[in-house]
């Protein structure tokens, strides 16, 4: 099958051409959309636009896999971190922002790898991996909140403690002298969530997805027909881990900055909130509802009361109640039966 | 000095004329330039005939939501009293005053000052002669809300645009430019923790926001467009090291909160005790997550200090208070900020902050007339508010100075707003005289030593009227003659490297 | 210094983070062991246990009559929380995560906006006793003491009682067990209801060494979740009490002699570590023949 095929096949939302065209609208709709906008209102929407492929890591492992992570923001932390000191001490060679961003990826990817042997090759319950995970979140946050002063210093960047790392470097194309803001960043951000998201959609309908499915659906009888799950497990950790960490390092470019709070327990359930709200078996539902929620999140702290997070925890009660599959998920079903009577008239 | 000096009379506040307002006139030659000095002193009523005016945009962004709330709700009170107060007219008093403080470019006067203007009453130095119209004075006045003969600022309503942060510093980012960008705010007013203040300060600098910060911290922001009027290290570590090292001896245990604001203003500690004769026995630094104190308790009764030094911080780590308490720990405590900040004092009962030191810039029980007044005002704006902390009362003044600055300024426009800023800037405050510092952007403030006794009821043992911010002079900072937009920390001064980490 | 007083110290402190690895998981693990619900919101329930007690004390009643007050809101509570979202989840455990995780935000920040930043402290009951230049908090000796005796009391209820039989017959195999005539259904709003009960009491108890905020119950998620994994969910008393057991014996030396931060990074680890070692929990070790 070649990768159009994959691309359409039939483990996410839509499984005939008219998804493609839904997603061709999509990507273009958000082309469009900062046109209309001002600069800061596309740098807005590129936050908005870069936690998908968090949202994703999220997906993948727990909606696909069946392994529910908390540790995700914690990859996403740690290639943030990685890329600040890796660009910052680079400054003087050509491209350094791409050094940056392959070292931050690998950090995590490596990071990942060691938590997914602990957690893997001991076979540990599948109830015990999302607290685990969650602990270890905590405990690289602890960890990097007593990272102030100058003993913390690697190469020409202070790690900064609880303050977090500043002056992280913007993001630069070889060929622009500036660094990318505004609407370039915009489109950087887009291009990059959009190369993710086909990548995996593609790699999700492809064989190794069937395993990665069938894991999540029996694992047993997965073992029994001669995979080693472990193994297969391990690697779709590793993999999310490299999804989550393009989102830190795609965050850092945007923000040039980043705390260890942003590890914390609030962070951390983020994701997953995101994942259960979209749907967490389609990558198009939980990346549509990264972005709502983001977007939601934000609309609700411009109001200035004390109601914002209420309305969140609201929102997630209610995704869990009134829409088993997630509020994107259950819409775009039904949406599909609606067509379907009427093609009957 | 080669700039064009003119010799002017600043009138800090609407004269009366029986002479009842005590401050009345700062004689100084003031080396501000003629755009800012002009218009800005006489804006009459009349002036705003021009109709409705655009608000002058007032940019509020503090915790109201999330485990920071507690301090961010009353930030944001303090903010919306002083948007009201300025919108009725009224202002604190003070002015520009020169930029080396009170007196400290006045004019040479012909004699020399005497004392008691010759007739007894030492409230009053007299000028030397000549050129004043009244004496100059250092005692307080009780009363300083008074009228700005002005209807908001310049003539123009003031807005305020509180946003929520969420206790969450992803939420901070976007609300800084949703404020800057999209709002376009005339002065940002922001900042609890040292992280938020961080994680905005990239982008107030991206867009040379004028940015105020209020809280009390560690001390070191050298920011051309940060503003801080919090208190820090200079003046709160050493007159309360000072104190309790000659009261009660020199043995410290520093027991701190394990991220930047606790091990720097541990570090001052260690570098400052041997000035005073003091030395840092132990220094235990405890994350914010523990909440269990037993081990730390035992540790310090291991250690057997004079005293101890607690900068703990979070709700989670003043579980520390109670927790001692009931363990029989009584030693005496100093803190820089408990009692002023999350009012330990009331919250836990009596006798957890027995003998709990702990020199402030502003807490609610100051008895003066003119905090009382506050007070006053303020629980009659919000009755159900539980305390009104150090940080809500510097948002509060923070945005009076805000305004006078930009009467003197004759403009909104930030650039020129900051150099009025930067003109050596007093106001009254509830605290007392605050002095915005033009080198450093930092307050100088009054200083109190309070300390709470067996009954938490608060005392005041020494006050100093005016400590200004030095250290970031010594480190050669002058954002007036050479803008920077970085953090020092103590690492950087080899002084406190002497004594290690 | 004197051995002898320093070794009593360092007991008291182990069995002190002990009671509170205990207190802050009990509630917890009933749940989790016996329907595989993992309840986010576990904190903030706690946190009502302490706000309960801290009402009653302001209303003037004396500090140890608000605990059973305490237990039977954290029942009600429960009883709440589990007929209108948990009954619904109960084959979809990462969903009840999610949902509780929703349901303890709009608890604190509800307390926040009813209540306000704080509620009044409880003053900390008896004094202290000195030993060798160490001084003990008694109400600390007794915190151990409520500890051990809500664990010999599930103990007793899960071994003695026919409740008891029934609450093991469903966790071992819920279908089976309706098979003979169990109201599973019953069982595990029983079971809930008592975790959430447990859990308010140990926020009423607790209530006097912390600040009582709406946002308190953050603090104890983690030892809570650290004590439950270590602990393994196949059997509620020897989990929690090897869990909270070994992981303040490695705290507290640690902490003593290198400090608190020392400390919790070694919880932590010692966690990682006996989850390598014991994939299924301490529980699992047989030191008495059978479980």
């Amino acid at each position: 099958m070649g990768p159009l095929q994959l691309f359409l096949g039939e483990r996410d939302l839509g499984k005939q051409k008219s998804s493609l065209i839904f997603f061709l609208a999509y990507l273009v709709s958000l082309s469009i959309v900062p046109m209309v906008m001002g600069d800061y209102e596309a740098m807005n929407f590129a936050y908005f636009l870069l936690n998908v492929p968090l949202g994703l890591s999220v997906t993948l492992v727990w909606g696909y896999c069946g392994i529910l992570s908390f540790g995700q923001i914690a990859f996403f932390g740690v290639a943030g971190y990685a890329y600040g000191i890796i660009a910052g001490n680079l400054t003087q060679l050509p491209a350094y922002e791409f050094i940056g961003i392959g070292g931050g990826i690998l950090s995590s990817m490596l990071l990942a790898s060691i938590l997914a042997y602990f957690l893997f090759f001991a076979r540990v319950e599948n109830w015990i991996i999302p607290v685990l995970t969650l602990v270890f979140t905590l405990l690289l946050e602890t960890f990097l909140a007593q990272t102030a002063g100058y003993q913390w210093k690697i190469g020409n960047v202070l790690l900064g403690g609880y303050n977090g790392m500043t002056g992280i470097p913007s993001m630069r194309l070889p060929w622009i002298d500036d660094p990318l803001y505004g609407y370039s960043f915009y489109y950087y951000v887009l291009t990059f969530v959009a190369l993710v998201f086909v990548a995996l959609r593609i790699f999700i309908n492809s064989k190794y997805g069937s395993i990665i499915v069938a894991i999540r659906e029996d694992s047993l009888r997965t073992e029994v027909l001669g995979y080693d799950i472990r193994k297969w497990q391990f690697f779709v950790f590793v993999l999310a881990a490299a999804l989550a960490s393009v989102s830190g390092i795609l965050y850092v470019q945007w923000g040039n900055y980043i705390t260890p709070s942003q590890l914390g327990l609030v962070a951390a359930a983020q994701p997953v909130i995101w994942a259960a709200i979209g749907g967490r078996s389609s990558l198009l539902a939980v990346s549509l509802s990264t972005i709502g929620m983001t977007w939601f999140s934000f609309t609700l702290s411009t109001q200035g009361n004390q109601l914002s997070l209420i309305f969140i925890g609201a929102a997630a009660v209610a995704s869990i109640m009134l829409f088993r599959d997630g509020i994107v998920l259950t819409l775009w079903n039904n949406v599909g039966k609606l067509g379907k009577l009427f093609e009957k008239k | 000095m080669d700039r064009n000096e003119k010799d002017i009379t600043v009138n800090t506040e609407n004269v009366e004329s029986d002479g009842s307002t005590r401050r009345t006139f700062i004689k100084g030659s003031l080396a501000v330039g003629a755009a800012l000095a002009m218009p800005a002193i006489i804006t009459s009523k009349s002036a705003q005939a021009a109709g409705h005016a655009a608000a002058v945009k007032v940019g509020h962004l503090e915790d109201l939501s999330g485990n920071l709330a507690v301090y961010g709700v009353q930030k944001d009170h303090a903010a919306q009293l002083a948007v009201s107060e300025i919108n009725a007219g009224l202002t604190l008093k003070g002015g520009p005053v020169g930029s080396g403080g009170l007196g400290a470019f006045g004019n040479v006067a012909s004699k020399p000052p005497l004392m008691g203007v010759g007739k007894g009453d030492l409230n009053y130095v007299n000028d030397g002669g000549g050129r004043s119209k009244e004496a100059v004075t250092f005692t307080e006045d009780d009363e300083i809300l008074v009228d700005s003969g002005d209807d908001g600022i310049l003539g123009r309503p003031v807005e305020l645009i509180n946003l929520d942060g969420q206790s969450n510093n992803n939420v901070w980012q976007q609300l800084t430019r949703k404020l800057i960008q999209g709002d376009k705010v005339d002065c940002l007013v922001a900042g609890f923790t040292s992280a938020e203040r961080e994680a905005i300060r990239p982008i107030v600098d991206q867009f040379k926001q004028l940015y105020i910060y209020t809280n009390q911290y560690e001390g070191g922001v050298a920011d051309a467009n940060t503003f801080c009027t919090g208190a820090i290290c200079e003046q709160q570590v050493i007159p309360v090291v000072d104190y309790m090292v000659k009261t009660f001896g020199p043995r410290i245990y520093t027991i701190a909160a394990d991220y930047n604001f606790g091990q720097l203003t541990a570090a001052w500690t260690k570098a400052t005790a041997p000035l005073v004769g003091g030395e840092i026995i132990e220094e235990e630094f405890v994350p914010l997550s523990v909440s269990d104190f037993s081990t730390s308790i035992a540790r310090i009764q291991a250690a057997k200090p004079d005293w101890v030094f607690t900068l703990l911080v979070g709700s989670n780590q003043s579980n520390y208070y109670p927790q001692a308490s009931a363990a029989g720990l009584e030693y005496p405590m100093a803190s820089t900020v408990n009692m002023a900040q999350g009012y330990e004092h009331r919250r836990f009962s009596a006798p957890s902050l027995n003998r709990m030191h702990n020199c402030v810039n502003y807490i609610e029980e100051i008895p003066t007339k003119r905090n009382r007044d506050f007070v006053q005002r303020w629980y009659k704006m919000f009755p159900n508010d539980p305390y009104i902390g150090q940080m809500a009362q510097n948002t509060y003044f923070s945005i009076h100075m805000y305004a006078k600055a930009a009467r003197l300024a004759g403009t909104t426009e930030q650039e020129a707003v900051k150099k009025a800023l930067e003109s050596g800037m007093s106001i009254e405050a509830p605290e007392g005289t605050v002095f915005m510092e033009p080198a450093t952007h930092h307050a100088g403030h009054y200083i109190r030593l309070a300390v709470a006794d067996a009954e938490h009821n608060v005392q005041f043992l020494r006050e100093w009227p005016m400590i200004t911010p030095w250290w970031l002079h010594r480190m050669g900072v002058n954002l007036v003659g050479k803008k920077e937009y970085k953090q020092y920390i103590p690492d950087e001064d080899p002084y406190f490297t002497m004594f290690g980490k | 210094m004197e051995i002898a007083p320093l070794i009593i110290s360092l007991v008291y402190q182990a069995l002190t983070a002990g009671a509170f690895l205990v207190l802050c998981s009990i509630g917890l693990m009933i749940v989790l062991g016996m329907m595989n619900i993992i309840n986010l919101a576990h904190g903030e329930i706690m946190m009502i246990g302490a706000y309960v007690a801290s009402l009653l004390v302001t209303e003037g009643l004396p500090f140890f009559l608000t605990l059973p007050f305490c237990f039977l809101v954290g029942v009600l509570v429960g009883l709440v929380i589990e007929f209108l979202f948990i009954r619904y989840l109960y084959s979809r455990i990462l969903s009840a995560l999610v949902l509780t995780w929703g349901l303890g935000l709009i608890i604190a920040q509800g307390a926040l906006l009813i209540y306000g930043p704080f509620l009044p402290s409880i003053k900390i009951p008896f004094g202290s006793i000195e030993y060798g230049g160490f001084t003990y908090s008694i109400y600390q000796l007794f915190l151990i003491f409520v500890a051990a005796l809500l664990v010999a009391l599930i103990y007793f209820i899960l071994q003695k009682t026919e409740l008891g039989l029934k609450a093991r017959a469903t966790m071992q195999n819920p279908e089976i067990a309706s098979t003979i005539g169990i109201n599973r259904k019953k069982m595990f709003s029983i079971t809930f209801a008592f975790g959430a009960g447990l859990a308010a009491l140990a926020g009423g108890v607790l209530a006097p060494t912390t600040t009582i905020a709406p946002f308190m119950g953050t603090q104890f998620v983690a030892p809570a979740f650290i004590t439950v994994v270590v602990g393994g969910a196949t059997n509620i008393i020897t989990g929690t009490l090897y869990s909270a057991g070994s992981l303040a014996a490695i705290r507290t030396p640690i902490g003593m002699y290198l400090g608190s931060f020392a400390g919790t990074v070694g919880l932590f680890f010692a966690a990682l570590i006996l989850i390598r070692l014991y994939p299924n929990g301490l529980a699992s070790i047989r030191l008495f023949g059978r479980r």
